[in-house]
C-alpha cells in the first residue's frame, strides 16, 4: 500500500503540474515597448511577412479575407471612420476634438478596438496620420488621381488584423489566469520550438479555438468600457443568447473555418459558401380568388409563402 | 436589419458607430428559427359593366414572381448588396372567372 502511494503521489503531482501549466501558456506582463510614432513603424512592428514562408496556404486564405484590410473594409469602413470623427466626435461637446489635430488614439478607439487593436501600441500622432491618410485617399479618388489613391489605399490596407494580432496580441484573453502573451511566442494549437527568429517559441492559447476568441471583436453589444460606447457588431451576444441558449453548440471557428473549408479566409455574406451554409429557403406559390369586401369585390390573387431558416449561429445579418 | 438606437436612448434610430449603442427593433433572421413571410400579389384585372352588371376580366392569367433574399448594407443598392437566395415562381389562374 505504501509502495502504491509512493508511486501514486508523485504521479498526481506531475499531473497537477501539467494541468496548471496547460492553463499558463502566457507569462508575466511584458515590459511596455516604446510606442510606434508612424504608421510605417506600427506596420513594421506587426509585420507578418515572415509567416508566409511556412504558412503559405493560411496566409493566402487570410489575404482574401476582410481581416487583411480591416481599416479599409470593402471600401466603406475607412470612410465610416471619417464620418464617426466628423459627424460624431467633432460635434460632441466634451470629446475635446474640434479639429483633426485634436484626434487621439482614445478617440479612434471606438473603431480601432476591433478594426486595429494594435493602435494601442502607437502614439496619438499615428491616430492623426491614419485620419490624414484616409482623407487623402478620399480626395485623391475624387480628383481622379488613381496612382496616389492606390498608394494611400495600400497604406490603409497595411493596417490590418494579421497573424501577429490573432496569434500573439489577442491570443490570450484571460490574462490573470493564463498569463499575458509573450513577445517571443506565437500562439496556436501546438507547443514547442518555432522556426522564426522573432518568435522562437510556440504555445497553446487556451481559447484560440473557442467562440469567445472571435467575440473579442465580433461583439456583445455596446462596448461600455469606452468613454463613449459604440456598437457595431452584436454577433457574439446573439451567439450566446439566441443560438447557444436555444441549444446550438458549434463554435464560430467550426463553421467559418472548418465546415466552410475556407480556413483563414474568414468570410460572411460575401462568400457564396457561407451564404449557402447560412440559410435554407423554401418557396411555395398558389393562386386564388379573394372575396375581399363589398367595396373592392373579388380580387384575383397570387400567394407566395416563403420560409427562411437561419442555420447560422447568430442573427443574419450581423457583424 | 436591426434598427440601432441612437445612444441607446429614446426612440430615434442611430446610424454611425458613434451613436449606435442600443437596439430599437431587431428585424434580423434569428438563429435556430424559421421565419415565415407571405406575399399577396393581385393579378392584373380590368373592371367593367356587361349587360348592366359589374364584372371583371383578368388581363393576364399568369404572373412570374422573382423571390430574392437581399442583404442590403445601409439600405442602399450601391454595389455592396448581395443576394442570399433567389428563385423564380410561375403562378397561373387559368380557370374561368365567374363573377358572383
Amino acid at each position: 500500500m505504501r509502495k502504491i502511494l509512493r508511486i501514486g503521489l508523485p504521479l498526481l503531482a506531475v499531473t497537477a503540474l501539467w494541468t496548471a501549466t496547460a492553463y499558463c501558456e502566457g507569462g508575466p506582463k511584458p515590459a511596455e515597448q516604446p510606442k510606434a510614432k508612424t504608421i510605417k513603424e506600427l506596420v513594421e512592428r506587426y509585420d507578418s511577412s515572415s509567416c508566409v514562408e511556412c504558412h503559405e496556404e493560411a496566409h493566402g486564405q487570410w489575404e482574401n479575407s476582410l481581416h487583411s484590410r480591416s481599416m479599409l473594409g470593402t471600401g466603406r469602413t475607412a470612410p465610416t471612420i471619417i464620418t464617426a470623427m466628423e459627424v460624431g466626435v467633432k460635434n460632441f461637446p466634451y470629446s475635446g476634438v474640434k479639429d483633426d489635430k485634436d484626434i487621439t488614439v482614445e478617440h479612434l478607439r471606438m473603431c480601432t478596438k476591433c478594426h486595429l487593436p494594435q493602435l494601442e501600441d502607437a502614439t496619438d500622432d499615428v491616430a492623426r496620420e491614419i485620419i490624414a491618410t484616409i482623407k487623402g485617399w478620399q480626395q485623391a479618388k475624387k480628383d481622379g488621381n488613381d496612382d496616389y489613391a492606390d498608394k494611400l489605399e495600400g497604406t490603409i490596407s497595411s493596417l490590418n488584423i494579421n497573424c501577429r494580432v490573432c496569434h500573439n496580441r489577442m491570443a490570450i484573453i484571460h490574462k490573470w489566469s493564463d498569463g499575458y502573451a509573450q513577445p517571443d511566442t506565437v500562439y496556436g494549437s501546438k507547443e514547442g520550438a518555432h522556426d522564426d527568429p522573432n518568435f522562437p517559441k510556440m504555445a497553446v492559447a487556451p481559447a484560440l479555438g473557442e467562440s469567445i476568441f472571435c467575440g473579442q471583436c465580433h461583439g456583445q453589444g455596446p462596448n461600455f468600457e469606452l468613454a463613449h460606447p459604440s456598437q457595431c457588431a452584436t454577433l457574439y451576444g446573439s451567439y450566446l443568447f439566441a443560438y447557444t441558449a436555444e441549444g446550438g453548440s458549434e463554435s464560430c471557428q467550426e463553421c467559418h473555418m472548418v465546415k466552410s473549408g475556407l480556413g483563414h479566409d474568414m468570410q460572411s455574406y460575401n462568400s457564396e459558401e457561407m451564404r449557402k451554409m447560412a440559410v435554407d429557403v423554401e418557396v411555395d406559390g398558389r393562386s386564388l380568388f379573394w372575396r375581399k369586401n363589398t367595396a373592392e369585390g373579388v380580387i384575383p390573387m397570387g400567394i407566395i409563402n416563403v420560409e427562411i431558416t437561419n442555420k447560422a449561429g447568430h442573427t443574419i445579418p450581423d457583424g | 436589419m436591426p434598427y440601432p438606437g441612437r445612444m441607446g436612448r429614446g426612440s430615434e434610430m442611430g446610424r454611425g458607430p458613434y451613436e449606435k449603442s442600443g437596439l430599437l427593433r431587431e428585424t434580423s433572421l434569428p438563429p435556430m428559427k424559421t421565419t415565415k413571410e407571405t406575399f399577396e400579389i393581385p393579378y392584373p384585372f380590368k373592371s367593367y359593366e356587361k349587360d348592366g352588371k359589374k364584372t371583371r376580366d383578368l388581363i393576364n392569367d399568369e404572373i412570374v414572381v422573382d423571390i430574392k433574399l437581399w442583404y442590403l448594407p445601409f439600405g442602399e443598392f450601391e454595389g455592396h448588396e448581395v443576394v442570399f437566395f433567389e428563385e423564380q415562381k410561375k403562378l397561373d389562374l387559368k380557370t374561368e372567372w365567374k363573377w358572383r
